[in-house]
């Protein structure tokens, strides 16, 4: 059983910037959540020109209320109180030829309750003067363009009235049961008839509609965490316009302050951000 | 820029970060990338978040899971036109 989300849009910025703004956007007004981001390794292939990047997130978390009303306590452990620090893995490749980038943010912990995986798929418009050069002359070529991002004097995003989309999807999959469904089996195909007797807090339930429960509170949430991403996106566009990379990294130390500070984030819907 | 999970790391991170940024701004941005002109500063900055992630217990999480997602890439992280 597997639930999914996705949506697509379109930032009013040139593909060169909002690559940069993602790698940028931690921390935002919108994220305070985020408490630190590292960069555990990187890979620069000069044949293709794409560059590959794997990032760790750490996030303040709460497991939601009614997820905490689903699982055993037993299954909670410490963290009884739902308050936890979660790690995200982010893995993303950038290929400024061809005009892409995609990215992947995954979970490390709670894998078993709920997985929960993000993709982004940014794209470059391919413009219709494009197109027909490619017809031309392959596609090397027509791809081909300028960076658009001058951090020299001005360091602004030129205003050149291109776009990027943006393709998002999450991808909920919960395991919970899904060992001791596994354990049964393996012991009726052993030939041991016998049921086990400790099945515990999944002897009433079928793990069906109880991962099924799961994957819906966590749906809920991620189409809820969504538009506070990318409003924290645009923040960090918007002052990159407006000022630059210096501006935007004048911006990240006051937001640092905030994290620091254990300061709320904004919110677009006035629910937690997650 | 933001923080390290390592606060002792912050320093190194903070150097990297600030050549990464020039490097990917000025240059990979705009096509001329030859080579990561920051690689011996990610080198400083890894040795010491590996420690971190050591200490801490994270560093098998990371490459289990980065093992699962190794035939996902192959499927995901490829262009799609």
């Amino acid at each position: 059983m597997v639930k999914f989300y996705s949506s697509t849009d379109t930032y009013p910025y040139p593909f060169p910037a909002v690559t940069l703004a993602y790698f940028l956007r931690y921390p935002n007004p919108y994220s305070t959540h985020v408490l630190s981001t590292d960069t555990i390794a990187r890979h620069y292939d000069p044949d293709t020109q794409r560059l590959t990047t794997v990032r760790l997130h750490l996030k303040r978390s709460k497991l939601p209320s009614a997820v905490l009303k689903l699982l055993p306590k037993s299954l909670l452990g410490a963290s009884a109180s739902g308050d936890t620090q979660a790690y995200i893995l982010e893995k993303s490749v950038v290929d400024i030829k061809e005009g892409w980038m995609d990215t992947e943010s995954r979970n490390l912990e709670w894998t078993g309750v709920l997985s929960v995986v993000e993709r982004q798929e940014f794209r470059r418009p391919v413009t219709q003067a494009e197109e027909e050069l490619k017809m031309w002359q392959g596609m090397e070529g027509a791809a081909r363009r300028h960076g658009f991002i001058n951090f020299g004097s001005g360091a602004k995003v030129e205003d050149t009235g291109e776009t990027t989309e943006v393709k998002s999807t999450v991808t909920l999959h919960s395991h919970v049961g899904e060992r001791w469904k596994q354990r049964r089996a393996a012991s009726q195909a052993a030939g041991d008839e016998e049921q086990p007797q400790k099945v515990g807090f999944f002897k009433s339930l079928t793990t069906g509609p109880l991962q099924s429960s799961i994957e819906s509170i966590g749906l809920k949430r991620a189409r809820r965490s969504q538009p506070n991403a990318k409003e924290g996106m645009k923040v960090v566009l918007e002052r990159m316009r407006e000022g630059g990379l210096v501006a935007v990294l004048e911006g990240m130390r006051k937001d640092r302050e905030l994290v620091l500070a254990g300061g709320k984030s904004l919110k677009a819907d006035g629910h937690d951000v997650e | 820029m933001s923080a390290s999970l390592a606060p002792e790391c912050n320093e190194v991170k903070e150097r990297y970060d600030t050549c990464f940024l020039k490097w990917y701004s000025e240059t990979y941005l705009k096509q001329k990338a030859t080579t990561d002109e920051c690689a011996p500063l990610f080198k400083q900055y890894e040795k010491c978040l590996s420690m971190a992630l050591k200490t801490r217990g994270i560093d098998k999480m990371i490459s289990e899971a980065r093992d699962d997602n190794r035939e996902n890439d192959a499927e995901h992280m490829r262009p799609k036109r």
